[in-house]
């Protein structure tokens, strides 16, 4: 019985590094050919290597180059019953290799060496790196030999002419086979090739990247038509992505519904995620809605998947005859599948980094534009104190507050809330501060000045269907009183005179900006000591905490009635109550904006600095404690 | 190595191998043992086991040592096949007369 040849997993190796001198690589060469005498080579391959690694190891020697003459040389051997290969690394400059080095004049005396080693090996391959080179030199061998003392014995075949003619045949067959094979391969390699270059080319276009490659996919697999799906964003449909003729391109398919079972191969290849064939000539009904190819299509049907997340379909087929899907064509279609579906995840993935940063930016702006809204200081007056505050929702919205010194004993104060957000929004509120500024030169009057404002703003208010909620009040330092209009905005809050609790100043009025001519009424009433009024946007009231709850006037009262003793200043009190009103949101996001304007007193009222009279007050509040005439 | 001075012919024998590490050595010996009267020089090569391309230089050198002497012959006695076919790839055996016998 005939031993069968085993071939080691790893090669016998011998690795030597040998001093930089000829008869060390002469006995090197030696040791190479001992070792390769052992691995049972025959005497007459032997010659071969010895010769082979001494011209290697010489060379290695005689072209080293100053201090690189001292570095010893490495010479090895591999050997497996089927390839011997020898390497000798050298230290230096290193040559260039010629493909086929030409057989040198007989009259020459050096020069050989090389010669003779690409004549004996079948491979050689100059290495080169920095300061060191490997040459590399390689022979195949023919099959093991037989053991030792064992004679060879050379197959018995007898070989007859049909033999041959048959074996010549099918050796043809086979070429042709895998040639095209291995076209189909490196076309479809090619083709995503293409598609990947485009892809990093090119974003605007990036939509129709699938048709290009589909294209591509009919011409490999010899079909006439194909279909795309896309799963949409919820994963409840196939939605119509591409189709080689707009015939095929068929209504959206539900694949989730109330009391229903998707039908039709493309659902139930994307429900299964699994690849189904089919024929309307056989199955009809189950090729829906793949029925428009024609009476006689057939095709393939491709879960378009990567790493278990389904993006979509893709169904190709041929509309009349058989469609010839071999093992080679599924799978080319599979790779494709497999291909679109990484780049199209990709794609979605990219998109949503981009929104996201986009998104990102917005909200930086918005916020910046909504700072630039407020008054970078408040005024600030002897004995009192004033603190405004604002958190910005997601979107730049219309919260804004300022406050006009008039003389060192009273103040205009004034909180408005644009109904629209963004860009517009920001230019109303900006435009309205400086006409109240204007405005407040002429009246104090918080109901004149609502009119005005609301004279100068309709027309452009109006003509974007935009309105503005504000409250004017016209405080007076000296006496407490206030005075307060509104149009269509929160009341105040504050501490009437001799009470406890906190009341609010509410009156009717409409927003700015419905009306043409609108006429505001006023109140007026008399703060307790130590003063305190609090002037807000609906954002605070409204703010929902967890449970959706709202956090209402009534604990907003309660705040400010336990919040009011005099000590605190008014920026202190303005942090607590930020701080009170994110404690009560908690995580819930916020919806809206928060504005709010605070004004309290230092101390009581007899130990209020005296003010300086330098600057002359222009209006005295109206004296009325009832609601006044208009 | 062992080489003798027969009047015209200097007969080279007992060379174990032509190597990078001998070939100078060789071809020094064998050049500096020419004297007029040499018309043959004769490299047995029946006991040479290996020889590299330095050895090939150093019988091409032997060559041109003869050539610039006319009439004189350089012979090339019974070398191992593998040495005859190394001869024959680098077409060196053109240069000599190789004699078997």
């Amino acid at each position: 019985m005939p031993v069968p040849q085993l071939e080691p997993a790893r090669p016998a190796t011998l690795r030597l590094a040998f001093a930089p001198d000829l008869a060390s690589a002469r006995a090197v060469s030696v040791a190479v050919r001992n070792f390769l005498a052992e691995q049972g080579v025959s005497e007459k391959e032997l010659f071969t290597y010895e010769l082979c690694i001494a011209e290697a190891s010489n060379n290695a020697i005689e072209y080293a180059m100053g201090p690189n003459r001292n570095l010893k040389p490495i010479a090895e051997a591999l050997f497996t019953p089927s390839q011997i290969e020898l390497r000798v690394t050298d230290h230096t400059p290193g040559f260039a290799l010629p493909e086929r080095i030409a057989p040198p004049s007989p009259l020459t005396e050096r020069g050989r060496g090389l010669f003779l080693i690409q004549s004996a090996m079948d491979e050689v391959r100059y290495l080169r790196g920095t300061g060191e080179n490997i040459l590399v030199m390689r022979k195949k061998r023919r099959a093991a030999r037989s053991p030792a003392g064992a004679p060879e014995q050379a197959p018995v075949v007898q070989l007859t002419l049909e033999t041959c003619q048959r074996e010549l045949t099918e050796s043809r067959a086979k070429m042709a086979k895998m040639s095209e094979e291995l076209l189909l391969r490196s076309e479809t390699l090619s083709s995503i090739f293409r598609c990947c270059a485009e892809l990093g080319r090119i974003d605007s276009e990036s939509e129709s990247f699938e048709g290009r490659l589909l294209v591509d996919l009919l011409h490999l697999t010899s079909a006439d038509w194909y279909v795309l799906r896309m799963l949409s964003p919820d994963g409840r449909k196939l939605l119509m992505a591409a189709a080689s003729e707009p015939d095929l391109a068929t209504e959206t398919i539900s694949l989730i519904g109330a009391d229903y079972t998707p039908s039709g191969i493309e659902a139930s290849v994307a429900m299964s995620k699994v690849a189904a064939r089919f024929d309307i000539r056989e199955n009809s009904e189950q090729s829906e809605p793949l029925r428009a190819v024609g009476p006689e299509g057939a095709g393939l049907v491709c879960p378009l998947c990567f790493g278990g997340t389904l993006v979509g379909t893709i169904a190709v087929g041929r509309r009349v005859g058989d469609f010839p899907l071999g093992r080679l064509q599924d799978e080319v279609i599979r790779t494709f599948a497999e291909f679109l579906a990484i780049q199209t995840l990709n794609i979605s993935r990219q998109r949503k980094e981009v929104r996201n940063r986009v998104v990102a930016r917005e909200l930086e702006i918005a916020k910046d534009i909504q700072h630039l809204l407020l008054p970078r200081t408040l005024p600030q007056m002897a004995g009192f104190g004033l603190a405004g505050g604002l958190q910005s929702a997601r979107e730049v919205g219309g919260d804004f507050y300022d406050a006009i010194a008039l003389g060192d004993d009273s103040l205009l104060l004034m909180i408005a809330d644009v109904m629209g957000k963004g860009v517009p929004a920001a230019l109303f509120a900006t435009t309205m501060r400086g006409l109240l500024l204007g405005l407040a030169e002429r009246s104090s009057d918080p109901a004149q000045l609502l009119s005005g404002l609301n004279r100068l703003l309709y027309k452009e208010l109006s003509s974007v269907a935009m309105f503005i909620t504000a409250q004017i009040v016209h405080v007076d330092l000296k006496t407490q009183l206030l005075t307060a209009a509104s149009a269509g905005h929160c009341p105040p809050l504050f501490i009437p005179y001799g009470s406890h609790s906190v009341s609010s100043l509410s009156m009717q009025g409409l927003p700015l900006g419905v009306l043409p001519d609108t006429v505001y009424p006023q109140m007026s009433a008399r703060m307790g000591s130590p003063a305190v009024l609090l002037m807000y946007t609906d954002g605070l009231i409204d703010a929902r905490n967890s449970e959706g709850e709202a956090f209402g006037k009534r604990r907003l009262k309660s705040w400010l009635l336990s919040n009011s003793d005099p000590g605190t200043n008014a920026p202190e009190q303005r942090d607590r109550l930020v701080a009170e009103l994110n404690r009560y949101r908690g995580d819930t996001a916020m919806d809206d904006d928060q504005a709010f304007l605070l004004l309290t007193e230092d101390r009581a009222a007899g130990t209020r600095a005296a003010a300086p009279g330098a600057r002359r007050s222009r209006q005295s509040a109206s004296p009325l404690l009832s609601p006044a005439n208009p | 190595m062992k080489i003798e001075n027969q009047g015209e012919c200097v007969s080279v024998s007992e060379i174990l191998e032509l190597t990078a590490a001998n070939s100078a050595h060789f071809r020094d010996e064998v050049r500096s043992a020419l004297s007029d009267s040499s018309s043959l020089i004769e490299i047995n090569l029946s006991q040479t086991r290996f020889m590299d391309s330095s050895g090939l230089g150093a019988l091409f050198a032997l060559y041109r040592a003869t050539a610039e002497r006319d009439g004189v012959v350089l012979r090339l006695l019974n070398p191992i096949p593998e040495i005859e076919q190394l001869l024959e790839l680098t077409q060196m055996q053109q240069l000599f007369e190789i004699v078997r016998r």
